[in-house]
């Protein structure tokens, strides 16, 4: 019998997407939605797209194994992808392949976590990724798409399957797909990459392993003062797993939030801090067990408090969404770091 | 029709795998190591009890990662390599 495994190139006769679909779920390629075809033709054309980037990929964990390009877009193929996509989905998976991104932990652990993109730059316009309201819902076919195609290539290609070397306890729906755009034109500081070297004009992703969004509402609060109060007091929370893990953590203000607290003169350093020293988690609220667990860790507590993040720069702060008074915070899985990428011309 | 293999990769370099010299594990010195979750101590500590009736127990020494949720650095595989014989991993959480 021969090893699918070992082929590049499969012949699957005269197959159908139905049929298709029923073969792919056998060989557990599939994340449970429909899958498109990755015949030869539809990979080829994806496979054209970063004909110029040559740069090596580092072996993908769990199987610790080389990816090959034509591999690659047969997962962003299945995903949805259109072929101009592609540069996109490489460059997130660079970013997962950083060393200090820890992606074999992050595949492995019982937490929910999952890769979460973040595109800024020209790419977003370009590709139709949506920045702006429900950016982190459906309705895109980029961020659907391409979100989707890094979760298959973990899936496919790194042998992170479901039950087997990815333990996750209950997992979460983002681990279908997790990707947004920054809404760059509607926030009031400089965007998100340029914050971290990058060029205005560079288009770049960003990846952190990442609960899903963890919505922050407030009406009420007309002040950046009031704001703080309510988003710090949410972030803080001591099922956190930064509490002992310590990592990063994305606060993701929607624009009418934002313009309020750049209204009152919050810059992203003053937010940093501000957030960082107000989510800190108080001993009362962290039980006796917990409290004899991290300091075993080597995560004793300061003072009273737990600190989530390990400094205030580790609080990364973007502007995504729409009309509304809403924010989100975005738990990271701890050991790990947000990771940036430009895509590739 | 032809697809392409999704799952489909290379092997990376130095994967090759290595003829292991067999461990004693009645008298050789171990290492039991944490992976530093929630009670991977416990169950070591479990686990050295249990050997204590079977042999001595002198060269058991415990080892941990300094973080449960990143590898274990290359020098201490390295220095565990070195120093024992074989070793028992605690996988708790």
């Amino acid at each position: 019998m021969t090893n699918l495994a070992e082929q590049e190139l499969i012949d699957v006769g005269d197959m159908d997407v139905v049929a298709f679909n029923d073969f792919a779920a056998e060989q557990g390629w599939s994340d449970g939605l429909p899958l498109y075809l990755p015949t030869e033709q539809a990979v080829l054309r994806m496979v054209e797209t970063v004909r110029g980037d040559n740069r090596p990929f580092a072996p993908i964990s769990p199987r610790q194994v080389l990816p090959t390009l034509h591999g690659l877009a047969a997962n962003a193929v299945m995903a949805g992808c259109r072929p101009e996509y592609f540069p996109a989905v490489t460059a997130a998976l660079r970013a997962v392949l950083d060393p200090d991104y820890n992606l074999h932990g992050t595949l492995a652990t019982t937490h929910p976590c999952a890769p979460m993109l973040m595109v800024n730059g020209p790419a977003r316009k370009n590709l139709g990724i949506n920045c702006g309201s429900n950016c982190f819902g459906q309705g895109w076919r980029a961020n659907a798409a391409i979100g989707r195609a890094l979760a298959l290539i973990l899936l496919n290609v790194g042998g992170a399957k479901p039950g087997e070397m990815d333990r996750a306890t209950q997992g979460s729906p983002a681990k279908y797909s997790y990707c947004f755009g920054e809404n760059e034109e509607e926030s009031p500081w400089e965007p998100y990459h340029v914050r971290r070297g990058f060029a205005a004009s560079d288009s770049v992703v960003t990846a952190m392993s990442a609960e899903p969004p963890h919505n922050i509402n407030d009406h009420g609060s007309t002040s950046g003062e009031g704001l703080l109060t309510t988003i710090s007091n949410t972030v803080g929370q001591p099922g956190a797993n930064t509490i002992y893990g310590r990592g990063p953590l994305f606060v993701v203000l929607g624009p009418e939030h934002a313009q309020t607290l750049h209204r009152d003169g919050f810059t992203i350093e003053t937010m940093q801090e501000e957030i960082w020293r107000r989510s800190r988690v108080h001993v009362s609220k962290v039980s006796k067990e917990n409290q004899e667990s991290y300091a075993g860790f080597n995560r004793p507590r300061e003072g009273d408090w737990y600190p989530l993040t390990p400094s205030p720069a580790d609080i990364h702060i973007a502007v995504a969404g729409g009309a509304g008074k809403h924010s989100a915070f975005i738990a990271s899985f701890g050991g790990t770091k947000a990771s940036a990428v430009r895509i590739a011309p | 029709m032809r697809i392409y293999n999704p799952g489909f990769a290379l092997a990376a370099a130095g994967g090759e795998k290595i003829d292991l010299k067999p461990v004693d594990w009645k008298s050789d010195a171990i290492a039991l190591f944490s992976n530093s979750k929630p009670n991977a101590r416990e169950l070591l500590d479990g686990l050295k009890a249990k050997l204590s009736g079977l042999r001595t127990v002198t060269n058991i020494d415990y080892v941990a990662k300094n973080s449960a949720s990143q590898p274990a650095p290359s020098d201490l595989i390295e220095k565990v390599a070195a120093n024992y014989r074989g070793a028992l991993l605690a996988i708790a959480d």
